[in-house]
């Protein structure tokens, strides 16, 4: 049994910060809100959402599994207009996603969750350096970097109190140090890795400018990012895998 | 009198440049066209080129979709016509630049402009080639499919342009060049049954049907030549396509399909080095244990064809992709990218292993001519079959290839994707 009323931005905003890494997932329809975990076919980025029960307009779930084409459901989303609701209702003698907006009537043919790849377990990472900032500041980094280079490097300086960011390309280079002033909070430990900006730029994609974003750092080590959105009521997290520059 | 000894910052046209290093490197060649000269004389009856044989066909891309189509003929060597089609084979037997370029410069390509999908007045309500078998293009398309050299008149409009134009790095030198106002089979060609069968089939799409004709034991040359004439693929979306543009196309397909084959097959274990040398080209091919990444870094020496001033810096471009792929055209490297790329997915997947791959190119100066793709293809092909040294890390390896190379260590970190940092996966960090 899932029965929903959701805005179609709140909607939008967790389908998108999935879609980044995958094309298809499962959604647990849990009693007190829907979560998504999923992994990019190659291993290297992995995404963990929840959306509380609270952030939609009314919910009603009883604790089933659905297999969905996440480009499909954004495409739908995407019909309402600004402020929108989103209607949602699982059939479960067909297997279809019953979705109406604005009085249009879609009906979505669901994916068998048995065919959608396992979803992985997070891995327990004990990072020693934290950084939180805003969602904006990484948009910046990220936008910057790309201008020179495919990857990116993170770090945090402890003995000058720090947070920063490289970027080495062919003949240019982006640095960008971030201290104590204008971060909202810095765990100084010793951190330093370097990513790909195929996948950050993606992330980056789904964080909005002005959400709270922390990132858990290590030396050669993943990176964790956690940023809310809809009011605080979903939650995501990405792990991604870095680029080794020692062995 | 040259402008650009007069104007400050006037560059001096790079073709010509080139063409002027060709020929201050090899008077063979000057000499070589004017035995051709002689034998095309000798050819003649009238305006037509009669018992000669075309082995191949060379479609341009300039002022496409209008493009030249041409039929390449070894005029007076009617009965070595296989040897002057391109392929490993010229790898096999050692061919330096210069067997390369006689070769080329012996080759006839008689052209006639043709519209890519409507060179008939019928064919422009449905534009596709699909049924063109008359007329000039007609017979390029027959000569292209079958799998020997065919007979052919051709009737000319006009005497050959002798000009050597060493092309570019993907397509391929040109020699000889002659308007063509008609040709005409002389013979049936002869067209293997694979590709009746792709040929046949007009909803089959042309990535699947390439794949096929790999699968059945074609070679790339040879998918090319038929991808190049329109005829595979789907009837309505069938066309002319530029043979610089095949090229890449078909080592891009068949690249892909192998790629699929690999995916979910284990890595290799250990990290390996190979080596190989052509054409005054070097090739150093790293492999080390992960998923599929690959990159093609390229060093270009100065003097050599493509960096032409001597004095100048070596010239470095790269191309990268990760497990999944590139999404974005290759802006760097260009065919090399895919002819490279071919060569080392042919070796993973007859192993049954993934890796991590960077593949160094350097071209130094006595790489005077371009040859051709092929040539990338072909070396990093057979690189494999040599010894190969073992190293403990990727990056030990990299270094301790980077002390032979033409650039720092440094250097080679800013410029490529793979040396800078080799993609992890969160595997490796407890994901399960």
């Amino acid at each position: 049994m899932f029965k929903a009323i959701v805005s179609a931005e709140t909607l939008s905003s967790a389908l998108d910060s999935v879609s980044v890494l995958v094309d298809e997932c499962k959604i647990h329809l849990e009693e007190d809100g829907f979560t998504i975990r999923a992994v990019d076919p190659a291993n290297v980025g992995m995404v963990d959402l929840s959306l509380d029960a609270a952030a939609f307009e009314s919910y009603e779930a009883d604790g089933g599994l659905i297999g969905v084409d996440l480009s499909r459901l954004e495409d739908i989303a995407g019909m309402a207009e600004s402020g929108g609701l989103v209607q949602l209702e699982l059939d479960e003698e067909t297997r279809k996603l019953h979705i109406q907006i604005d009085g249009l009537e879609y009906t979505l043919a669901l994916i068998d969750p048995d065919s959608i790849r396992q979803e992985p377990d997070i891995p327990d990472l004990d990072l020693p350096a934290s950084v939180v900032l805003e969602g904006k500041d990484i948009n910046r980094s990220v936008k910057a970097a790309d201008m020179v280079s495919d990857h990116i490097a993170l770090g945090v300086d402890e003995g000058e109190e720090f947070f920063y960011v490289d970027a080495e390309g062919d003949t240019d280079d982006v640095h960008l140090e971030l201290t104590t002033t204008e971060l909202i909070d810095l765990q100084l430990g010793p951190a330093h890795s370097l990513f790909s900006l195929d996948y950050l730029k993606d992330m980056n994609k789904a964080i909005p400018a002005a959400a709270e974003v922390t990132l858990e750092l290590g030396e050669e080590f993943p990176i964790k990012i956690h940023y809310g959105f809809a009011e605080g009521q979903g939650q995501v997290t990405y792990m991604l895998a870095p680029r080794i520059q020692s062995d | 009198m040259r402008l650009d000894e007069y104007i400050e910052g006037l560059e001096p046209d790079e073709e010509a440049e080139r063409r002027r290093l060709a020929k201050e490197k090899s008077y063979a060649i000057t000499d070589h066209l004017e035995g051709f000269e002689r034998r095309f004389e000798r050819a003649l009856s009238g305006d037509t080129l009669v018992g000669s044989t075309a082995p191949s066909i060379f479609v341009g891309r300039s002022n496409y979709p209008d493009i030249p189509v041409g039929l390449l003929s070894p005029v007076g060597d009617e009965t070595a016509a296989d040897e002057y089609v391109t392929s490993g084979t010229w790898y096999q037997e050692h061919y330096a630049i210069e067997d390369v370029l006689q070769r080329r410069t012996g080759l006839l390509n008689s052209s006639k402009r043709t519209n890519v999908d409507a060179p008939s007045i019928a064919s422009r309500l449905a534009p596709s080639v699909d049924d063109v078998w008359d007329g000039f293009v007609g017979v390029g398309r027959e000569v292209a499919i079958a799998d020997r050299p065919v007979d052919v008149e051709i009737g000319l409009a006009g005497k050959p342009d002798l000009g050597l134009d060493p092309g570019t790095d993907v397509a391929t030198p040109r020699g000889p060049r002659a308007a063509a106002r008609r040709a005409d089979l002389t013979e049936n060609p002869h067209v293997p049954r694979p590709v009746q069968k792709t040929l046949a089939d007009d909803d089959w799409q042309a990535q699947g049907a390439m794949t096929y004709l790999y699968r059945r034991g074609f070679d790339v040359y040879e998918i090319n030549a038929i991808l190049s004439a329109g005829a595979l693929g789907e009837s309505s979306q069938r066309r002319l396509v530029p043979t610089r543009w095949s090229i890449t196309a078909v080592d891009d397909t068949v690249g892909q399909y192998l790629r699929g084959r690999i995916r979910n097959a284990p890595s290799i274990d250990e990290v390996r080095v190979f080596e190989n040398e052509y054409v005054g080209n070097r090739y150093w091919i790293v492999l080390a244990p992960g998923t599929w990444e690959y990159e093609l870094v390229e060093m270009k020496a100065p003097g050599s064809i493509w960096n032409p001033d001597p004095s100048g810096e070596v010239w470095m471009a790269s191309a990268s992709e990760g497990y999944e792929g590139r999404s974005s055209y290759v802006e760097e490297t260009a065919g090399a990218y895919y002819a490279a790329r071919l060569g080392v997915l042919e070796y993973l997947e007859s192993i049954g292993r993934q890796a991590k791959c960077l593949v160094l190119r350097e071209v130094s100066d006595d790489y005077w001519a371009p040859v051709g793709v092929w040539q990338i293809r072909e070396s990093v092909r057979n690189a494999f079959d040599g010894d190969y040294g073992e190293a403990e890390t990727f990056h030990g390896a990299v270094a301790a290839v980077s002390s032979q190379l033409p650039v720092s260590h440094a250097c080679l970190r800013r410029k490529s994707e793979l040396a800078a940092g080799v993609q992890s996966n969160l595997s490796a960090f407890g994901l399960e």
